[in-house]
C-alpha cells in the first residue's frame, strides 16, 4: 500500500516525463514488483519465491525492487483468484500457488474465479514428483515385488487433495496393490514418525520433501510419477504400469500439474513485452550460479519450464473428455 | 557425552556465534512483544539472512530469536491482555488480572522467571533424555496422542469452574471448542465442513484471531467500562510489588513452577500436540495446586500461581520440541518446522546422528536457548518496572493504542480481512462468556486439540482398529482422564466435609 | 447481567450445536461422525445449562476466568460498554473507508481527542508515533499487502 502523497508524487512524475512509446530503455527502472504467495511464510512455495526475489532484479533492466507479500487462504484460491482480476496487468504483480489450482477449476470447485488458461504464464521454476516411499525394513526392494506378494501394506496420508492421499489411492485403485490408507496425520513429518514407529509402512509425497529421509536410509522410493527428477530417473512411472486408457488418463491427470511445480503467473492483460522481459529474466535468474548455490544449500532443484510448454500442459488437462473428469472427480478432490 | 556438553558450550561462546545469538535475542525480544508479529513469521522471514553463516553461528541466530519469543510474548499478555503469541494466552487470565490489582511487576517479575526456569528445565531435560528420547516418543503413537488430548481437555474442562453447573459449563465450553474446530475441510473425505461455500472459511478458523478477540476484547470493553488506567483503583504512582516479588515468588512456589516445566517438556517432546497446548495443561495443574475451592475461585482474578504454570511451560516446550525436531527430523512445533529448513540450509540432516556423531552440535543448541533465555530475562529485568508503569497510563491513551494492535495483530496472522470479522465476532463470544460466567479456557483447548482428537480417533481406528483401546499407556490415560475428572469433586466434597 | 449472558449463550449454543447436527446429516459417514458425536453432548448440555437457570438461577458456578467489572451502576455501564463497541466498529468502518494506513491514526487521534478529551497535541502525537511504528514495521519493514480503502479507490489514487 503506497503512501498517498508519495503516490501523487508518483503520478504527478509519470504524467510529466514523456512517454518514448514501447520500446523504453528500463520500463521496470525505479517500480517493485510484488510476488504474491498463494501460501504462509516458510513453506516450498514461499521459499522458492523469496530465492527468486533475490536474484530477479539482476535480470531485468532497470534492477527493480521484488517483494513477496503472503496471501494464503483456502489453498492458495485466494491469491489466484487477487491476481487474476484484482491486481492490475501492469507487470508489477506475479503470483505463485498451488501447482493442483488447474485441477480444482477441472473440478468446479466453488469459489474458484480464475481461468488458470488465460494468465499471463511466466512458467515454471520447479518440477515436484510424488514418489511412494516404503520403510527400508520391509522385505520389497521393488514395486514389482509389492504388488506380487498381495500382503497389505499400510499408507499414512493427510488427506484427500494432497499428494500423500491421491498418489497411493490411484495406485490402489488401478493397480491393484493392496493399500490401507489412514488419513489424518496433521502434516508429512508427522507421517514419517509413524513410520517410525512402524504405525504406517510408507508415505507417498514430494521427492523433495522426502530426500533427507531416504538419504538417511529411512525409507526409499519403489514408484514414481512421470515429472522427472534427477536421481530417481529408473523407477517405474504410475502410468505405465496402468492396465487401460481411461486409468493411465486419469494418473497422468493428477501428475500434469507436477511438471509446473511452482507455477509463476502474471495478471490477464499483461503487455506482451512485460511478459517477455520477466519470462527472460526468470529464466537467466534460475540459471544464476549464485541461486543454484543458494538452492542446492536449501536442498531445491530450480529449473525453468517455460510459460508456453506450461501452457500447453495446462490447455490439455482442461480439455479432457467429461467422462474421464467425471471418473477422476470420483477419486480426487482439490484439498491441501 | 559429557566432553561433547562442554565441546557444545565451547562453540556458541565463540564472538561470533555469540553475537549472532545477542542479534537474534534482539530481533527475538520484539518479534514476541508486538502482537501480530509472529515467531513463526519471522523466523521464516530470517532463514534467508542465514545462507552466508556457519551452522553454529546460524543456530545462534535462529535459537536465540525463537527462544526469546514466548518470554517477551508474556509481557504483552501481562500488561495488555493482549496474546502475544498464540502460546501465551493462558498468561492472560491471571498475569492480566493481577496488572489491574496493580501489581503488573510482580506478574511480570514471576512471568520471566519462570520463563527462565521453564528453559532451564527443558534445556536440562533435553540433555538428559537424549538416551531415551527415542524409545519414548517412538512409544506414544496415534492412540495414545489421542489419549492425551482426551486428559487434557477433561482435565481443564472439569476445573475450570466451579460446582456441578461450573463443570457443566467446563464441559459446555469445551465441546464447542471442539465443534469449532471441525470447521473446515476435513481429512477423511475432503469434505469442506461448515464452511458455506465461503472460501475464506475452507483451511478452517485461524487460532491467532480467535485468542486475540476472545481475550482481548474483553478486556479492551473492561478498560474502557471503568474509565480508568490499567491498573485502576491503585492509587496513582505506587505499583505495589515489583518485580523482585515475581522473581520470589517463583522460588516460594518452586515445585510448582518445576513441575509446570517438566509438563511442558513433555508436551513439547510429543509431536503433534502443538504449541498452544502446554500453557493450559500448565495452567490447569497449577489450578489444581489450590486446596480448597476458594482459593481455586481466585484463579483467573490474579492468582500468582496461574502466571507461573504458563510461563514455565511455554519456555520448556521449547526445549522439549527440539527433540523430535533434532533426533528424527519431524518438527514438534511450527516454529520447529522453520528451524528444520534452518538445518538443511546449514547442512546438517537431522535424525539418530545428531544425538551421537554430532552431539557436540545438538548441546549447543541446549547451550544457546540456556543463554538467549538468561540474557534476555536480566535484560528485561533491567526496565521491567518501568514496563509496569504502563499499567497508569490513562485508558483514553492506553486503549486506542491497544485497539491498533488488536486489529492489526489479527489482520497480518494471514493478511486477510477475514480475521479481523473474525476476531470481532470472537470478541463477542468472549464477552458473553466472561459476562455469563462461562469459562474460556476449555473452549481455547478444544479449539486447539479438536483435529488432533478427532484424527488421531481415525488413525487410531483405522489402523489398529478395535485393539488401540488395550494398549498399555491407552489404559493409563483412560484411568487418568476418568481420575481428573473426579478429583475436583472429591475435593469439593472433601472440604464440604470438613465443614466449609 | 451473568443470568442474562448466560441464557443467551446457552440459546446460542443450542442453536448451532443443533444447525450443525442437522447440516452434518448429509454428509458421508467419515466426515459427519466427529461432528455428530460431539454436537449431540453438546446440544444436551446447552438445553440442562439453560434449563438449570430458568429452575435455579442462583445456582454457583463462578469460571476461573475474569469477572467484567459491576461496580457501576448498570445505566453508566451499559452506556459506557455501548459507546467502546461502537469505537470498535468505528475502526472497523475507518478500515473499509480509507484504507489500514490511514485508519490507524486516525482511530488513535479520535479516540484520544474526542473519547478522551486529551490534549491536542498528545493526541496529535501519540497519534502521530504509533502511525510511524506501524508504517515501519508492518509496511516498509514485513511489506504486508493492505489493500486501499473505497474513498482512495472512488477518488483514482489507490
Amino acid at each position: 500500500m503506497r503512501h498517498p502523497l508519495a503516490l501523487g508524487a508518483l503520478l504527478l512524475g509519470l504524467a510529466v516525463v514523456p512517454q518514448t512509446g514501447a520500446a523504453q530503455s528500463a520500463p521496470y527502472e525505479g517500480k517493485t514488483i510484488t510476488i504474491v504467495v498463494g501460501f504462509k511464510a516458510g513453506g516450498g512455495y514461499d521459499r522458492t519465491a523469496r530465492i527468486l526475489a533475490r536474484h530477479l532484479p539482476k535480470y531485468l533492466a532497470g534492477k527493480p525492487n521484488v517483494i513477496v507479500q503472503n496471501m494464503p487462504g483456502a489453498n492458495s484460491i485466494t491469491a489466484a483468484n487477487h491476481v487474476y482480476a484484482v491486481a492490475k496487468p501492469d507487470g508489477l504483480t506475479i503470483g505463485t500457488f498451488n501447482r493442483n489450482l488447474v485441477l480444482a477449476q477441472l473440478t468446479n470447485v466453488p469459489g474458484v474465479k480464475y481461468d488458470m488458461t488465460k494468465f499471463a504464464w511466466i512458467g515454471s521454476a520447479a518440477s515436484e514428483t510424488t514418489v511412494l516411499a516404503i520403510r527400508s525394513d520391509l522385505p520389497f526392494k521393488s514395486f514389482d515385488e509389492l504388488r506380487k506378494s498381495g500382503k497389505p501394506l499400510v499408507i499414512g496420508a493427510t488427506g484427500p487433495g494432497a499428494n500423500t492421499y491421491d498418489f497411493p489411492l490411484l495406485l490402489k485403485e488401478f493397480l491393484g496393490v493392496n493399500f490401507k490408507i489412514v488419513s489424518g496425520y496433521s502434516s508429512s513429518a508427522d507421517i514419517m514418525l509413524a513410520i517410525e514407529r512402524k504405525e504406517v509402512d510408507a508415505r507417498a509425497g514430494s521427492y523433495t520433501s522426502l530426500r533427507p529421509f531416504i538419504d538417511r536410509n529411512l525409507v526409499h522410493p519403489v514408484i514414481r510419477a512421470r515429472a522427472v527428477e534427477a536421481g530417481i530417473e529408473q523407477l517405474p512411472v504410475d502410468e505405465n504400469l496402468a492396465p487401460n486408457a481411461r486409468a493411465k488418463a486419469i494418473m497422468a491427470l493428477r501428475s500434469a500439474p507436477e511438471v509446473i511445480g511452482r507455477p509463476y503467473v502474471m495478471t490477464p492483460g499483461t503487455p506482451d513485452a512485460l511478459l517477455k522481459l520477466v519470462r527472460e529474466a526468470f529464466a537467466a535468474a534460475l540459471k544464476d550460479p549464485e541461486l543454484v548455490a543458494e538452492a542446492t544449500k536449501a536442498k531445491m532443484e530450480l529449473e525453468y519450464t517455460s510459460g508456453e510448454d506450461t501452457l500447453k500442459i495446462l490447455t490439455e488437462v482442461l480439455s479432457q473428455p467429461k467422462d474421464v473428469v467425471d471418473e477422476f472427480s470420483k477419486y480426487i478432490k482439490f484439498g491441501e | 557425552m559429557i566432553d561433547a556438553l562442554f565441546e557444545g558450550l565451547l562453540l556458541v561462546l565463540q564472538w561470533k556465534a555469540f553475537a549472532f545469538m545477542l542479534l537474534g535475542v534482539g530481533v527475538g525480544f520484539w518479534v514476541g512483544l508486538l502482537p501480530g508479529l509472529g515467531g513463526v513469521t519471522t523466523l521464516a522471514l530470517m532463514l534467508p539472512f542465514i545462507y552466508a553463516m556457519t551452522p553454529i553461528e546460524g543456530f545462534a541466530f535462529l535459537l536465540g530469536m525463537h527462544s526469546v519469543v514466548a518470554t517477551t510474548g508474556d509481557i504483552t499478555s501481562v500488561l495488555f491482555g493482549i496474546p502475544g503469541e498464540g502460546t501465551t494466552a493462558a498468561t492472560i487470565l491471571d498475569g492480566h488480572a493481577m496488572a489491574k490489582k496493580g501489581e503488573a511487576g510482580r506478574a511480570l517479575g514471576a512471568a520471566l522467571a519462570s520463563s527462565l526456569v521453564g528453559a532451564l528445565v527443558g534445556a536440562f531435560a533435553l540433555a538428559v533424555a537424549i538416551p531415551i528420547v527415542r524409545p519414548l516418543v517412538l512409544s506414544f503413537g496415534s492412540p495414545e496422542l489421542f489419549m492425551v488430548a482426551i486428559v487434557g481437555i477433561a482435565f481443564i474442562a472439569s476445573l475450570s469452574a466451579e460446582g456441578g453447573r461450573g463443570m457443566l459449563r467446563g464441559f459446555l465450553a469445551g465441546g464447542l471448542g471442539l465443534m469449532v474446530a471441525t470447521v473446515g475441510q476435513d481429512p477423511q473425505a475432503g469434505i469442506a465442513r461448515f464452511t458455506f461455500d465461503s472460501l475464506y472459511l475452507w483451511n478452517g478458523l485461524d487460532l491467532v484471531p480467535v485468542l486475540i478477540g476472545i481475550f482481548a476484547i474483553p478486556e479492551l470493553i473492561d478498560l474502557a467500562l471503568r474509565g480508568t488506567s490499567i491498573a485502576g483503583d491503585v492509587p496513582k504512582g505506587q505499583l505495589n510489588k515489583g518485580a523482585l516479588e515475581g522473581v520470589k515468588d517463583t522460588f516460594r512456589h518452586f515445585g510448582l513452577t518445576l513441575r509446570c516445566s517438566l509438563i511442558g517438556t513433555f508436551i513439547g517432546i510429543m509431536p503433534g500436540l502443538g504449541g498452544a497446548v502446554a500453557q493450559w495443561l500448565a495452567y490447569g495443574h497449577a489450578a489444581q495446586s489450590a486446596r480448597t475451592a476458594e482459593e481455586r475461585a481466585g484463579f483467573g482474578k490474579g492468582d500468582v500461581r496461574g502466571v507461573l504454570g504458563p510461563g514455565a511451560a511455554n519456555n520448556s516446550k521449547e526445549g522439549g520440541a527440539l527433540i523430535p525436531t533434532v533426533a528424527f527430523g519431524v518438527p514438534g512445533s511450527s516454529s520447529m518446522a522453520i528451524l528444520l529448513g534452518g538445518f538443511f540450509l546449514l547442512g546438517l540432516v537431522p535424525g539418530p546422528d545428531m544425538l551421537t556423531t554430532h552431539l557436540a552440535v545438538t548441546f549447543s543448541m541446549v547451550w544457546t536457548i540456556v543463554l538467549a533465555n538468561i540474557i534476555t530475562v536480566v535484560a528485561c529485568f533491567l526496565f521491567l518496572n518501568h514496563l509496569a508503569k504502563l499499567t497508569v497510563v490513562r485508558g483514553s491513551l492506553l486503549i486506542p493504542v491497544i485497539l491498533v494492535l488488536v486489529f492489526v495483530g489479527s489482520y497480518t496472522a494471514n493478511n486477510d480481512y477475514g480475521d479481523v470479522l473474525l476476531m470481532l465476532f470472537f470478541g463477542v463470544v468472549g464477552y458473553l462468556m466472561v459476562a455469563g460466567g462461562w469459562p474460556r479456557a476449555p473452549f481455547v483447548l478444544g479449539l486447539v486439540l479438536g483435529k488432533i482428537v478427532e484424527n488421531n480417533l481415525y488413525i487410531s481406528v483405522a489402523r489398529y482398529e478395535a485393539e488401540w483401546l488395550t494398549r498399555p499407556i491407552v489404559l493409563v490415560l483412560a484411568a487418568l482422564a476418568v481420575a481428573v475428572m473426579f478429583y475436583p469433586l472429591l475435593q469439593a466434597r472433601r472440604s464440604a466435609a470438613r465443614g466449609g | 447481567m451473568e443470568r442474562l449472558a448466560s441464557r443467551i449463550l446457552g440459546v446460542a449454543v443450542m442453536f448451532a450445536s443443533g444447525a450443525a447436527v442437522v447440516i452434518a446429516m448429509d454428509w458421508p459417514l467419515k466426515a459427519k461422525l466427529f461432528p455428530i458425536a460431539i454436537g449431540v453432548p453438546v446440544f444436551c448440555m446447552a438445553a440442562a445449562e439453560v434449563l438449570w437457570g430458568l429452575l435455579r438461577p442462583d445456582a454457583r458456578a463462578a469460571a476461573m476466568d475474569f469477572r467484567l467489572s459491576d461496580h457501576l451502576p448498570s445505566k453508566i455501564a451499559v452506556r459506557r460498554t455501548l459507546v467502546a463497541i461502537g469505537w470498535m466498529l468505528g475502526f472497523l468502518v475507518g478500515i473499509v473507508l480509507v484504507g489500514f494506513p490511514m485508519a490507524v491514526p486516525l482511530v488513535v487521534f479520535l479516540y484520544a481527542k474526542v473519547q478522551g478529551r486529551e490534549p491536542w497535541g498528545l493526541s496529535l502525537g501519540l497519534a502521530l508515533v504509533v502511525w510511524g511504528l506501524f508504517y515501519a514495521v508492518f509496511d516498509r519493514l514485513l511489506h504486508l499487502p493492505f489493500p486501499a480503502g473505497w474513498i482512495q479507490t472512488w477518488l483514482g489514487v489507490a
